[in-house]
């Protein structure tokens, strides 16, 4: 196994990175002494050569526009017909069927349901975005919205893992893994990539995949059901032991690798191990840290509101001030946007949950100076069709839902480097089909590298046989979006 | 020659029909070659591909003259010898015991000697006392679960089904553990590595029949990925698994196009495809043992059956339902094959939820390979077909006329160049404007053959008999196997289908008594005949190709394989004596875990884009003993393990470092961390609270903190490794893993330090002994014993005593502590680099 095409070179934190990295200024000698030659990575290559971190913080290809990236994954698939994309069309010929015919879906669709949800124009430019999310809307002018995404197959699955991992079925890693493994994290003491749900999404684990790349590129899993730090990273406190108590005991270990080391100085692997107890006992407060929102002013947690979604953003919003790379934050269990049915009150209820706190994310990243070089991503894995879903034959239920479509839908960015009150590309005049400039995600993937400093052509990792990319052999980027 | 100039384009794998002059079955036919056509030459120069060292033929090398010969226990010492001393560097000397038997231990059992043995082995003078040590290792049983380990990396090992909506145990695949248990026994009794090759990937054909146990051997195959079911991803699965586990080669980049960099053409990569898509699971998966032997399975067996006769039931009527639906509605099929492309939904299908009133994607899929196999100008039945469709679809009306005169005129009959003259009453009152008129008359004649076949039969009548074979025939488009109905199912009986299934798993996974069974492969009744996907599309057909071995091998020579789906005959030209490929491929892996560095950098790619060999003649010589050994991996172990080059001791010295840093030319040992499964079973060794069971379903070692199993019985659960084996660089179980990484990352050690686990053993290690009673010196020098083998220093004693003291002073007061000091000092000796690490 080796890191062989990718080889950035590390870069010298900054005085601010480093106190964040530490949490205080104290152990920061020991840190830089790691991050110099902590070489944690046994490759083949470069065994007794000097080795940094895999995770340690390493120069992309070239300036990047944005540093972290939050997404959120409205899993289940948002229609954009009704939140992003509106289509006065649909009104006329309610209940008819569309002139230009309905495309091939996962189920069988019948005639045009006209979106039930009121669209305002927002912002000085004026773009309109529906009731749903008319707090995220006040923040129109830093968004841009993508109207003509498209994917490949009108599924779940498929569509969770292509728009992570860029491929619909097989093992390939998530773009978050790919982020890692290109850029490092900014912060040893917490994991680089995060991922946050209450319950699993569809494809579960897959859409964190590491695949072949090494394990610890991995998106870290946070069940968000659960509250306690304790129960959110796993080992991370210990139950039988005080720290003081524990400080004591790293002491003496330390003195026994210390006198182990001595006759076996050329071995880096034996000092990565004595590093990797002292960064692990700084994790535990760390994580403990960030993780805890009950830190935060009671103005903020107002702002942001109750439940998951509101306490999701909320660490977001302090895991990338802590210098995560990249956060992922699912909507919900196995997939809650996913109306084929009652498609009205399915969407108001599940808009409801995350409106207002997307919109405080954004105002506080803003407020934060963080917005500039965090790219917020947020849609789902595909939208929904403009026509009405027509029930299964035995199935008996009641319908006033919409298809999954992978042939056109929305997704919006905001911050990092791209365009705010923009609009990119159309759906045809019913919704149904990207027309035009389509943006495949594909395209999608290679933009987000290339906002992060990464060429997604260059961005390679060699395995059995041949080197991947994230973006296979498509993608470009959108350059259109780019501020 | 590009024949769909306008045809088709795959964006993204979604197929965007073109503008297209001919119709879409004389393309297919045009791409599938004229009947008879050899395979033609790829554009790849085979001779000059062959001269790459790895597909070389195997000759035993002279072992070279040394300097130091007395340093040489073994030709693998002269060719060591030899390259150390050409850089001016000298070996080290012979490790001491202790280290010795500790390095031997964990390599060949993956556990740490006891103290009794280290005592024994140290202090044992005579001159056989190592050679003892090995070959008492090598018949110790847990070398099969150390080295059959290494394998399972290889096979990608998992426990479970990727299914979605799938998870914990519901995804559980009930009888994988029999692989791996069959993977460790034939590793104990030293099976040859020939037959083990034989035994996964055909174990259902060798001849006299193997033990029922060995049946489980095709587990290889069958426990890949399902990658949504989609058959083309779970074949191809097979291909890379197989071509990089035995040989080294990375065929599964000849998916789309030849191989960037490789001598393997598609048409290899096809000719593979059509030996794995000629072979199936049986819905019930064969028993290997007697059910008696199982505790509980009586009782089990009332359940089972009962589970499997509706899963039966449903099969039947769904099989019943689907093909009697199709045989009705050929007019639509064949409407439906002649007006519009090929597209992605008839190849895809994995995902579509049908209406059952849908035509089958996969039976559209049929008629147009049928109707490309069978419309040519001779055919007694589809000739006028034929004709017509190549008539451009504008002109028809004027021009279908002259066909059907110049038909009429054909001599009636069933046999080449004469007319059925079913076809010929049917055409003779025609009129026909569009294709689809074409396609409806073929329909309706042949549902109307089919619908009076139920009242009269045909016998003897062979005008009706052709005809009717069409629609019923095994070689018929309309024909598929029953146990591959469920694709075919609409979305209600899907579901069904799917919740029988998983009932039937959930019942042998959660109910005690499920006797052990193989997950075979038979082959299919029709066999497959493959073509290439062109750009790897499988609705994209190209040339066609035989069921062969890799032309780079002398596949195209030896011709297509013989028997069956050739899954044997796969396997026997694998493990063939003139292929160099499989006995290179195979030393590579074992020098590997031996010494921590493969001979060959890429242990799953020998092809050109490699590192050659450090040794190149050492590797050739254990290759050609391999087999002149009968492929015993325990006589290649010894060999190795015997020499002088793998006692050597790992010490730094300066001066060959500066020489050669990496130590490529092996003038040390390795110093090597313990890998995940060998560090939890040492920690569970030396808590006193290892289990050495062996076999069986496999256990939660991660969430139950009180399992005391070797960590090998572990589930590996492909789509959610658990926390521990993710954390320590366990192989990822989704592709063939020809290496695991190794990081060093905090996770780990917030493992080492805060789990249940760990300080359970800690526990459990500072009570053995009931040293209450004894004084603190002489129960820091037993810990030491126990953990380390080795009396502690009078320093280490110090600092031990001097931590007893602060932790038992800092627990009175500290209430969140509930570790006694003892426990808090045998937890560090845990994590100590000294026990993780070998020198």
């Amino acid at each position: 196994m080796t890191l062989n095409t990718h080889n950035p070179e590390p870069s010298t934190p900054s005085r601010r990175e480093m106190l964040q990295q530490t949490g205080t200024g104290l152990g920061m000698l020991g840190l830089v002494g790691l991050l110099a030659d902590g070489g944690l990575l046994a490759s083949n290559a470069d065994r007794g050569e000097k080795r940094q971190s895999p995770l340690a913080a390493k120069k992309p290809h070239f300036r990047p526009r944005a540093k972290h990236v939050i997404h959120i994954f409205l899993n289940g698939g948002p229609s954009q017909v009704d939140t992003f994309d509106p289509k006065p069309l649909l009104d006329k010929y309610a209940g008819q069927a569309l002139p230009s015919g309905n495309l091939a879906t996962e189920r069988p669709t019948g005639g045009v349901l006209p979106s039930p949800f009121e669209f305002k124009r927002y912002g000085k430019s004026g773009l309109e975005v529906s009731e749903i999310f008319e707090k995220t809307a006040a923040h129109i002018d830093d968004i841009c919205v993508i109207r003509s995404m498209h994917a490949n197959t009108p599924n779940h699955e498929q569509s969770m893992r292509l728009m992570n991992c860029g491929d619909e079925r097989l093992s390939r890693p998530s773009y978050g893994a790919w982020l890692l493994f290109g850029m490092g994290s900014e912060n040893q003491n917490l994991p680089g990539f995060i991922t946050m749900c209450p319950g699993l999404p569809v494809a579960t684990v897959n859409n964190w995949r590491s695949a072949f790349l090494p394990g610890i590129y991995q998106g870290t899993y946070l069940n968000t059901k659960k509250t306690r730090v304790e129960e959110l990273i796993e080992h991370i406190k210990n139950k039988s032991l005080s720290r003081s108590a524990q400080r004591r005991q790293l002491g003496l270990l330390t003195e026994l690798n210390r006198r182990h080391q001595k006759q076996r100085m050329e071995d880096a692997e034996l000092e990565a191990r004595i590093e990797s107890f002292e960064l692990a006992f700084r994790m535990q407060m760390a994580a403990t840290d960030a993780f805890d929102v009950s830190r935060e002013p009671k103005y903020i947690r107002d702002a942001y509101g109750d439940g998951v979604q509101a306490r999701q953003m909320l660490i977001a919003r302090r895991l990338i001030e802590r210098g995560v790379r990249c956060v992922q934050l699912y909507h919900g269990d196995v997939q809650p946007w996913d109306s084929h049915s009652m498609l009205e009150k399915n969407h108001r209820k599940v808009g409801g949950e995350c409106d207002q706190a997307i919109a405080a994310l954004l105002g506080d990243l803003k407020h934060r100076g963080l917005l500039d070089e965090t790219l917020v991503i947020c849609g789902g894995e595909f939208g929904r069709t403009p026509a009405v879903e027509l029930s299964q034959p035995g199935t008996g239920t009641t319908k006033l839902g919409r298809d999954h479509n992978h042939w056109g839908f929305s997704v919006w960015l905001a911050g990092g480097g791209v365009k705010g009150g923009h609009v990119h590309g159309a759906t045809d005049e019913f919704g149904y089909r990207a027309v035009e400039k389509p943006v495949h995600v594909h395209d999608l993937h290679a933009t987000i590298l290339h906002l992060l400093g990464l060429h997604h052509e260059r961005l390679t990792y060699h395995h059995a046989g041949r080197d991947f990319r994230l973006t296979d052999v498509y993608g470009n980027v959108v350059r259109d979006i780019i501020a | 020659m590009d024949f769909f100039p306008s045809m088709a384009q795959n964006e993204g794998g979604v197929f965007h029909a073109k503008e297209n002059k001919v119709s879409p079955v004389i393309v297919i036919f045009m791409l599938l070659g004229q009947p008879g056509e050899l395979e033609t030459a790829s554009s790849i120069d085979f001779d000059a591909a062959r001269r790459h060292w790895a597909y070389q033929p195997i000759t035993p090398p002279q072992a070279p003259e040394v300097d130091h010969g007395e340093w040489a226990r073994s030709s693998i010492d002269r060719f060591v010898l030899a390259r150390l001393e050409a850089a001016g560097l000298t070996p080290s000397p012979r490790a001491d015991r202790r280290t010795l038997i500790r390095r031997v231990s964990f390599d060949l059992v993956g556990l740490p000697p006891t103290q009794e043995e280290v005592e024994a082995f140290a202090t044992d003078n005579s001159p056989d006392a190592y050679n003892r040590l090995v070959d008492r290792l090598l018949s110790s049983p847990q070398y099969g679960e150390r080295w059959g380990r290494h394998w399972l990396d290889v096979a990608r090992y998992s426990d479970t089904k990727d299914l979605v909506l799938t998870i914990g145990k519901d995804s559980v695949r009930p009888y994988a553990y029999t692989y791996r248990d069959y993977v460790i026994r034939a590793f104990n009794r030293d099976l040859p590595f020939d037959q083990f090759i034989h035994e996964q990937l055909a174990a259902d054909k060798i001849e006299p029949r193997v033990e029922p146990w060995k049946l489980a051997a095709m587990g290889f195959l069958t426990l890949g990925p399902l990658y949504d079911d989609n058959t083309p991803d779970i074949l191809d699965d097979h291909i890379d698994t197989v071509t990089r586990a035995f040989l080294g080669l990375t065929v599964s980049c000849a998916r789309c196009h030849d191989h960037k960099y490789d001598a393997i053409p598609t048409e290899d990569y096809y000719a593979l495809y059509g030996v794995f898509a000629s072979s199936e699971k049986p819905l019930e998966p064969p028993l290997i043992d007697d059910p008696k032997n199982t505790p509980g399975s009586a009782e089990f067996q009332k359940d089972y059956d009962l589970q499997i006769a509706e899963l039966r039931k449903h099969i039947d009527s769904q099989y019943e339902e689907i093909t009697e639906g199709a045989r009705m509605h050929t007019a639509e099929y064949l409407v439906r094959v002649a007006t519009q492309e090929p597209d992605f939904f008839e190849t895809a299908t994995f995902y579509r939820s049908l209406s059952p009133d849908d035509l089958r994607p996969k039976l559209l899929r049929q008629w147009r390979q049928y109707l490309a196999n069978h419309a040519h100008p001779q055919h007694p039945v589809f000739g006028p077909w034929h004709d017509l469709m190549e008539i451009p679809e504008d002109e028809l009306s004027q021009r279908s006329g002259e066909v059907l005169a110049r038909w009429s005129k054909v001599k009636p009959g069933t046999g080449p160049r004469e007319l059925n003259p079913l076809v010929a009453r049917a055409i003779g009152k025609a009129t026909i404007t569009t294709r689809a008129d074409i396609a409806r008359l073929y329909g309706e004649l042949l549902k109307h053959i089919y619908t009076q076949s139920k009242e009269s039969p045909t016998a003897g009548d062979t005008a009706r008999e052709q005809l009717l074979t069409i629609v019923t025939g095994a070689d018929g488009p309309y024909f598929f196997p029953k146990a591959s109905t469920e694709p075919h199912m609409s979305r209600v009986p899907r579901n069904t289908y799917a919740n029988l299934i998983l009932k039937l798993d959930q019942l042998a996974v959660k109910k005690p008594g499920a006797p052990p069974r193989a997950m075979i492969l038979v082959d299919t009744a029709e066999l497959y005949d493959p073509w290439v996907f062109v750009r790897g599309d499988p609705s994209q057909p190209g040339k066609p190709v035989s069921r062969r071995f890799l032309t780079v091998l002398g596949g195209t020579e030896r011709g297509p394989f013989p028997n069956g789906s050739g899954r044997l005959d796969l396997a026997r030209a694998i493990s063939a004596p003139d292929n160099p490929l499989t006995s290179r491929v195979l030393v590579n892996r074992v020098w590997m875990h031996h010494f921590g560095e493969p001979l060959v950098q890429t242990p799953s790619d020998f092809g050109v884009r490699c590192d050659p060999p450090t040794h190149p003649d050492l590797l050739d010589d254990l290759a050609w003993n391999l087999l002149q050994d009968g492929w015993s991996l325990k006589l290649l172990h010894r060999r190795i393990l015997l020499s002088s080059t793998y006692q050597q001791a790992s010490h730094d010295r300066r001066e060959c470092r500066q020489v050669d840093p990496t130590n490529k030319l092996l003038w040390r040992a390795h110093r090597r961390r313990l890998d995940v499964e060998s560090m939890r079973d040492t920690l569970l060794a030396l808590s006193g609270h290892l289990e050495l069971d062996f076999f069986g379903p496999p256990v939660d070692i991660d969430g139950d903190s009180l399992n005391h199993r070797r960590t090998l019985y572990s589930l590996i659960d492909r789509q959610d490794l658990s926390g521990l084996l993710r954390a320590f660089d366990f192989a990822d179980p989704v592709q063939s893993c020809e290496r695991r990484a190794q990081t060093t990352v905090p996770q780990q050690a917030l493992f080492a330090m805060n789990s249940a686990f760990v300080i359970e053993q800690a526990k459990a290690l500072a009570a053995q002994g009931d040293g209450a009673g004894r004084d603190a010196r002489s129960r820091v020098a037993s810990l030491y014993q126990r953990v380390l083998t080795r009396h502690p220093e009078a320093a280490e004693i110090e600092s031990a005593l001097r931590f007893l003291e602060q932790a038992a002073r800092g627990k009175e007061d500290d209430k969140d502590s509930d570790l006694g000091e003892w426990e808090q000092l045998a937890q560090v000796l845990l994590l100590t680099n000294e026990l993780l690490f070998v020198d």
